[in-house]
């Protein structure tokens, strides 16, 4: 493309960017943006030009009610999310599959899996390090909190706050190593506290630690939904 | 703002305390009304709030990413009411509805660009060029809508969009030198 046919682009930038090009011309801008640097680089050059515009409105106090009637709907709402059982699946990933999609695919173990890391990185940030031959790693997920204590080569799973299980399910964790996901072999059982731990007796190469609910008895691959997803480090 | 996508009231609380104001007065601009600014504002804070999972910073600020989800619920608002019902600051509506569309629209045009008053970066450009920024960003009208209401070639709107931009952009360039 010669500098004259870039002209047609270059004009059209300032519209695009100001959302005042039709849907169709939009596309058509899209499919050569992709692949022009030079467009790539004016959009960004004028990127705060763009973001200088809503700054210049003059100011507006809002009433008090907006605040008011905002924060009561999002407390109602993550209330109400508390209330549900416990998930860390996403909801974009909820959304595009659903459940009880993710459940009768068949590879359960990889679905699992890749919602614990999706999930794991969210936390990976809450961890603590004690130092010395322990170190602990502590997070808080649904209200659920969570305390990994790594000993010499093996770790304890703590939780706490947890809900009373229906009498058919019980909590399983499981471990990642080496992208191969394996089942802890001592269940989960909350007392009366609501408070649960297991131990994992060899933790050498676990990148992530996870807990779902699953029948009793167990299961040998996980088949529910994660409670708890913790990343590892290495 | 990740605090917001794992549906944290309190991280939501303070998302709207800082940028609550600026998200109004954005509504407010573009719709004219206190209202509809209000309603508008709910809308783009509770979309955040539900959204707030797929927001990537790497993309932007949490403020540029509000203010814009602010700005399409507005022009959407705006859109969807001149669809309906246009509101027109005029007497005898009767004859304004029986004007051709593209009157009415420019009808339209001339009351969301008198909404507010034109400040900052826009206001430092020669009129010509800030008029047609303003009914593009503000108003939400494409360039052969602007080119329409101000018997302007395209070309020419383009043209001044792009040179508007340009001056607003080198005005903040010697603002950081």
């Amino acid at each position: 493309m010669n500098g004259s046919d870039h002209n047609q682009w270059s004009e059209d930038l300032a519209a695009y960017m100001l959302g005042a090009l039709t849907p169709d011309e939009v596309a058509e801008f899209e499919r050569h943006l992709e692949g022009c640097e030079r467009c790539q680089g004016e959009v960004r050059w004028f990127e705060p030009a763009l973001q200088s515009l809503p700054e210049s409105v003059e100011r507006q106090e809002p009433p008090p009610r907006l605040r008011a009637a905002l924060l009561a709907e999002v407390r109602a709402d993550a209330k109400a999310q508390a209330g549900r059982r416990p998930s860390l699946l996403p909801d974009w990933l909820r959304e595009r599959f659903g459940t009880r999609g993710l459940r009768m695919a068949t590879g359960f173990a990889v679905v699992a899996l890749a919602v614990a890391v999706v999930a794991g990185y969210q936390i990976a940030n809450d961890g603590s390090d004690e130092g010395g031959g322990a170190s602990t790693l502590v997070t808080r997920e649904h209200g659920i909190a969570v305390k990994m204590v790594r000993d010499g080569d093996g770790g304890t799973l703590h939780l706490a706050n947890l809900h009373q299980l229906p009498p058919d399910k019980v909590l399983e964790a499981w471990v990642r190593r080496e992208g191969t996901v394996e089942a802890v072999p001592a269940l989960l059982v909350p007392d009366r506290k609501g408070q649960a731990e297991t131990t994992i007796a060899d933790m050498s190469g676990v990148d992530t630690v996870m807990v779902t609910e699953e029948p009793q008895g167990g299961s040998e691959t996980p088949t529910g939904d994660a409670i708890v997803t913790m990343s590892v480090p290495q | 703002m990740p605090l917001v996508g794992r549906k944290d009231a309190e991280a939501f609380e303070v998302l709207y305390d800082r940028h609550g104001g600026a998200a109004y007065s954005l509504a407010y601009r573009i719709v004219g009304d206190r209202a509809a600014a209000e309603e508008v504002s709910q809308e783009a804070f509770i979309s955040v709030w539900r959204s707030g999972a797929r927001f990537d910073a790497a993309r932007g600020s949490v403020r540029s990413w509000l203010l814009s989800v602010v700005r399409n619920r507005a022009i959407d608002f705006l859109r969807s009411k001149a669809g309906k019902a246009p509101k027109l600051d005029f007497d005898d509506e009767a004859v304004l509805e029986q004007r051709p569309a593209t009157e009415r629209t420019e009808e339209e045009a001339l009351r969301r660009e008198t909404a507010g008053e034109v400040r900052g970066a826009i206001g430092n450009l020669p009129g010509e060029q800030a008029k047609v920024i303003e009914l593009a960003y503000f108003g939400g009208f494409s360039h052969s809508e602007i080119a329409q209401m101000l018997q302007l070639p395209m070309g020419t709107v383009k043209g001044r969009m792009r040179l508007g931009l340009e001056k607003i952009r080198g005005e903040l360039a010697e603002g950081l030198a």
